[in-house]
């Protein structure tokens, strides 16, 4: 699924410039060290946590898109850090299951 | 030396803490991984050392595992990770910063002794599986991770970088 679809059908709101792209999956987790070890190759990560480590960890384990739950906005520094590892943020109003449910609606796993 | 072109998966993996102590004598750092339930913060008399809790971390510690010849590379020397934005011309991982360019980030593996006074830091057996590892991951090539160990940063307490931990986490205890 690409994460224009995935835009359009959850009503993301985009916090940065972002390219199309498939997702392969999901990840929800609020953990750096759990996304280290968990997230590997999902695609999307769905989230709380709106600080620089959280980046740092998704770069690492290939995520292409990060959806804050909650209306959560990270800082522009961390929004910087993102820019330069290409990854595209986004945040939603929905809770973390509220949304969660969104994506498994459309398919996504 | 093992021909296999090797295909790595986290084994070994333990949930636990990253603690950080300090030596309010010689003003030395350490660090190591618990698995007590909850953090460490007892101070303790050590040879010449009086470590003191200065923080601790939700942490994860793994091992990495070859699927194919089966070949396991011990990590525990590794305390963690840190995304490095050092551009500084005088340290190694600055000036490798600048040569790698925008779509390889640069990833530092941290050892339990900054100062390196034991002349020890994560193997280079680690530091090369960790690459491969995260490498082999990545599903386009859009970006590239390379892996270093501390001991290649010039003064790896004040080098510039974000720490993966999960700070914070911790303190309601």
């Amino acid at each position: 699924m690409k994460i224009s679809e995935v835009v359009e059908k959850t009503g993301l709101e985009a916090l940065n410039e972002w390219e199309d792209a498939d997702i392969a999956g999901v990840y929800i987790s609020d953990m750096v060290s759990d996304i280290i070890t968990g997230a590997s190759g999902c695609g999307l990560l769905l989230t709380l946590q709106t600080h620089k480590s959280l980046i740092a960890a998704a770069n690492l384990v290939d995520v292409e898109v990060v959806v804050f739950a909650h209306d959560k906005r990270p800082a522009d520094d961390v929004l910087q850090l993102a820019d330069k590892a290409g990854i595209a943020l986004f945040t939603t109003p929905d809770h973390t299951w509220k949304y969660a449910v969104k994506l498994f609606e459309l398919g996504l796993r | 030396m093992s021909t296999c072109a090797h295909s790595w998966s986290m084994t070994d993996v333990q949930n636990g803490y990253l603690v950080v102590e300090g030596c309010y004598h010689c003003g030395a750092r350490s660090s190591f991984f618990s698995l007590e339930p909850t953090v460490p913060i007892d101070e303790y008399r050590e040879g010449p050392h009086f470590w003191e809790h200065l923080a601790g971390y939700q942490a994860v510690r793994f091992n990495l595992r070859c699927d194919h010849c089966g070949e396991t590379v011990d990590l525990h020397d590794m305390m963690g990770l840190m995304l490095s934005t050092c551009d500084d011309q005088d340290c190694p991982v600055g000036r490798l910063n600048r040569e790698l360019g925008k779509k390889t980030s640069i990833y530092v593996a941290l050892c339990a002794d900054s100062s390196h006074a034991s002349g020890h830091c994560v193997t280079d057996a680690g530091v090369k599986a960790l690459e491969q590892y995260f490498n082999q991951r990545l599903r386009t090539g859009r970006r590239k991770i390379a892996v270093v160990p501390c001991s290649m940063c010039d003064r790896i307490d004040r080098c510039q970088g974000i720490v993966l931990a999960d700070t914070g986490l911790t303190e309601f205890y």
